[in-house]
């Protein structure tokens, strides 16, 4: 990104110079961030970046038709992929893996620990509804032959069968499995394997950008006084404190 | 959701249904049942499904809307049964849907191609999938079709079979030739399974041909290579092992690639570097790794300074590796340790050594093997040798109990290491013998597999090296005369010319020595007169002619049989091999055979003057006197001193 070797770079050239604390000016501040000249296509492309990795499949339809950008992927994917991840958020985890599989055949087949997580929840789905007989035959009908591939899967089958064990669940050991939390991320572990599939970078390039703004700038704290951002939602710069 | 699946009866009655609602529901089930599930996978096999899915695949027409869903999921089922269980991709092939998967890659509907595509790359991400014969024009200009289809699911089939079916220099040749690394080449700027794909692809055209790599090199001004280059900077981690395996390909096929100390250093970093991938890439970059350093000491020296025997070593601290990276990991050290000392000192400050014993023991004979061949690696240092470092009960005794490993390939390695130890430079070599290692390799030269043979004697041989009276008197007793004989005469050339040194060996030193070639009867004189007759190679003439040798430094009784054995066809002496070997091309041979006329004509020998006398009538002593101006310095020598000792002996 061409912001941030700029950052960089500046960082280095105050580095450079200044062996006691530098203190910029808002003015001069101000005056370097004008010179910096960023592409309006390259800000677009990163705004559809994450409207299509996120997901936002309406909302990237118009930024397409009002910005020109185009998404470097097929919308309609989009929406298939979000009524997967919508299925898992909703607990209807075998439709999920139905429909991931009409989607791309290969992507359970080729990742055990996905299709493992997802007949997890599919069993802590079972087991929420108080379906305790169904649960324990379909732990030992397609979880237990994994837990035999895989120690890891076992440890974690075993976890999840020990819900049964509570009288009130809510109030377990195990009981973080029954949050929403698990559903969340179950789902999110869906959506990044679909976007893989689809060769197609599974977390948007805005938010590392954003880290690497903060990371830069804890980094230039330590060598001058600026004009910080300290509220990302604004974006507002904030006179040094000297 | 039925936890078991319906009955037998029921799913195939199902699936043939003329019915294609139900038809396809029940494809649409099986499919979803056996995603990503191995029991479920085989169990379906062995009700029939996969036959009736290859039938519904067939019969469907791909220009209606229903025969095209018909044909998304029964490619969709397919293709998973073939994917990660061989008895799926045999039943798969056996029901004859590869052809029709072939066929449906030309359907209009991009649905059905991308269904087909993807399920016969999952057949061809198996060894039993069908060889791809890229010798006829027409499958050529297929695959060529596929590569620059601009369908992701296209090129991967693409390149898939390219992996699977490019394994001779000549298909590496026609695929370089007609275009298909071009296209790879292109690919190279594609999505990120493509770039993957393609260099996977790339690597196996470049492998092992050093033809294919210069056209490479030059490819589009060098262009193509830079670009891969350029990919083991990149961020995802697959792909940079991908190009270092690329360009490893380039190093190995010639020193003038990539001999910029930058370059070979930076791969050696990446992929020391990768070694902290926890899956699969982890693991392959130590295999990566030691195909880099393997027999290149420059290479050694660099990975020596880039501190890699010390990375390995962190790594293997883990107690809880995988097979398949212990034995990458091994190998590589094995690699890295076979040129350098300093490589050995390291390895054994390091004590990697108490590691490696738990690996002779690991379950996966792999590892075993690729423990034996790093502990065969490290010893071939003298100082650690001398040392004693290796020869002590806590590593024999395992690896004497590897030579009745149940793993051939374990066995081999295990001698290998055993052979390297036990050349003595201790006065520990007992311990071997204490261990019972005499007795288990004995065994193992009479074992039906030929390496087994050859690298048992091979131990015994270096067992036998200027060893004492005893050791050697063991090891002949323990071997028996009889079978010393029959590998005298082995069928493998390899082990009968082993097994000729390893008597050479036995006979060499005291007089009581010569003794074992005269045993049970002379049979082994008559073995070694056999394959003398029957000169196959080199080798053995030079190990048969040296035997003599010793065998001819003994008493007369001795040197006359050694005369006996050389002369016995008298009229015949210009044909005879011996005659032969003192005209042959090879230096050594001419040396050795020169020799024994020295030690059968020692002016100290009562008996010299009546051999002189019939090396004269059978026409030697000319011969000899022809050698006294021979190319080679040592035949000369030798040929002087046989001369002047027949023409000492002869004034007399």
């Amino acid at each position: 990104m061409s912001l941030f070797w700029l950052v960089i770079r500046q960082l280095a050239e105050i580095e450079a110079m200044a062996a006691s604390k530098k203190v910029i000016t808002r003015e001069e501040w101000e005056k370097k961030l004008n010179d910096v000249k960023i592409r309006k296509e390259d800000m677009n492309k990163l705004v559809m970046n994450f409207l299509v990795t996120e997901g936002y499949v309406e909302v990237a339809e118009k930024f397409r038709m009002e910005s020109g950008t185009e998404p470097d992927i097929d919308l309609a994917t989009i929406t298939d992929r979000m009524a997967v991840k919508k299925a898992v958020q909703s607990g209807n985890v075998e439709d999920a893996i139905e429909k991931v599989n009409d989607l791309n055949p290969e992507i359970l087949d080729t990742n055990p620990q996905l299709f493992f997580h997802l007949q997890q929840q599919r069993l802590i789905e079972l087991i929420r509804n108080g379906k305790v007989e169904e649960a324990l035959e379909f732990a030992q009908e397609e979880l237990a032959p994994r837990g035999e591939e895989n120690q890891s899967f076992l440890e974690e089958l075993e976890r999840t069968v020990a819900l049964l064990a509570f009288e009130d669940v809510s109030n377990c050991p195990v009981g973080e499995l029954l949050d929403i939390s698990q559903r969340l991320k179950t789902a999110s572990e869906v959506n990044a394997a679909i976007l893989t599939s689809q060769s197609h970078e599974k977390d948007p390039k805005l938010p590392s950008l954003l880290k690497m703004l903060l990371w830069a700038q804890n980094q230039l704290d330590e060598k001058a006084a600026y004009p910080r951002i300290n509220d990302l939602s604004s974006a507002i710069l904030e006179d040094p404190t000297v | 959701m039925p936890a078991t699946p319906p009955s037998a009866d029921l799913i195939l009655r199902r699936l043939a249904s003329s019915d294609t609602e139900i038809k396809l529901k029940a494809i649409r089930e099986v499919k979803n049942q056996i995603i990503g599930n191995r029991t479920k996978k085989l169990s379906y096999i062995k009700l029939g499904a996969v036959p009736a899915l290859a039938s519904a695949l067939a019969e469907a027409d791909a220009a209606s809307a229903s025969g095209s869903s018909l044909i998304v999921q029964s490619a969709a089922a397919l293709g998973s049964f073939a994917c990660g269980v061989d008895a799926g991709v045999r039943a798969v092939l056996d029901a004859g849907a590869y052809s029709h998967l072939i066929r449906l890659l030309s359907a209009a509907d991009n649905k059905v191609v991308d269904a087909a595509a993807r399920s016969l790359r999952m057949i061809y991400q198996s060894k039993l999938a069908p060889k791809y014969d890229f010798f006829k024009e027409q499958d050529k200009h297929f695959l060529l079709s596929l590569l620059e289809s601009g369908n992701e699911n296209l090129t991967g089939l693409g390149t898939s079979i390219v992996i699977h079916s490019c394994e001779t220099s000549d298909e590496q040749k026609i695929l370089c030739s007609d275009g298909a690394l071009e296209k790879l080449i292109s690919l190279l700027d594609g999505s990120l399974s493509q770039r993957d794909s393609s260099l996977e692809s790339v690597a196996t055209i470049l492998k092992n041909n050093p033809e294919v790599v210069s056209k490479f090199v030059d490819l589009q001004n060098g262009r193509s290579l830079s670009s891969v280059i350029e990919l083991t900077k990149d961020r995802y981690p697959r792909t940079r092992l991908l190009a270092c395996s690329c360009l490893i390909c380039v190093k190995n096929s010639s020193f003038a690639y990539l001999q910029d100390v930058g370059i070979k250093s930076k791969l050696i970093y990446i992929l020391l570097e990768l070694l902290d991938d926890s899956g699969q890439v982890g693991d392959d970059a130590s295999f990566a790794f030691s195909s880099l350093v393997a027999e290149k000491e420059d290479l050694q020296r660099l990975a020596f300074e880039a501190n890699a025997i010390d990375k390995f070593y962190d790594h293997l601290q883990n107690r809880a590796l995988h097979p398949k990276r212990l034995e990458g990991i091994f190998l590589a050290l094995a690699h890295l340790c076979s040129k350098l000392e300093c490589c050995r000192s390291m390895f054994v400050s390091l004590q990697v050594v108490n590691i490696l014993l738990d690996a002779l023991t690991h379950a996966d004979a792999n590892v075993r093997t690729a423990a034996c061949i790093c502990l065969k690696s490290v010893s071939r240092s003298v100082k650690i040798l001398s040392a004693g470092y290796f020869m002590n009960e806590r590593i024999m005794a395992p690896l004497i109990r590897l030579l009745s490993d149940p793993s051939t390939s374990v066995q081999v390695a295990a001698l290998g290491a055993i052979g390297n130890i036990v050349v003595d430079f201790t006065p520990q070599r007992s311990t071997f013998t204490q261990c019972g290692g005499i007795k288990e390799l004995v065994q193992l030269t009479k074992s039906m597999d030929a390496s087994l043979r050859l690298n048992a004697v091979c131990v015994l041989k270096n067992t036998v090296f200027h060893a004492d009276k005893m050791c050697k008197e063991g090891i002949f007793m323990e071997l028996t005369v009889s079978s010393l004989a029959s590998l005298i005469c082995d069928p493998e050339p390899s082990v009968q010319e082993q097994a000729l040194t390893l008597m050479r060996n036995l006979v060499d030193g005291s007089m009581d020595c010569v003794e074992y070639a005269f045993a049970g009867g002379g049979i082994i004189l008559d073995a070694v007169g056999r394959q003398l007759q029957k000169f196959s190679k080199f080798g053995i003439g030079i190990q048969a002619m040296y035997l003599l040798v010793n065998i001819a430094s003994g008493n007369e009784t001795h040197k006359d049989a050694i005369m006996q054995l050389l002369f016995s066809q008298a009229e015949n002496v210009s044909h005879s091999f011996f005659s032969r070997f003192l005209r042959s091309s090879d230096n050594i041979l001419r040396t050795a055979a020169v020799w024994i006329i020295v030690n059968l004509t020692s002016l100290a020998s009562p008996g010299a003057i009546d051999r002189i006398v019939k090396l004269h009538n059978v026409g030697i002593v000319s011969q000899i006197k022809r050698m006294a101006n021979d190319p080679c310095m040592d035949v000369k020598l030798r040929a002087k001193q046989a001369l002047g000792q027949i023409a000492t002996l002869g004034d007399s």
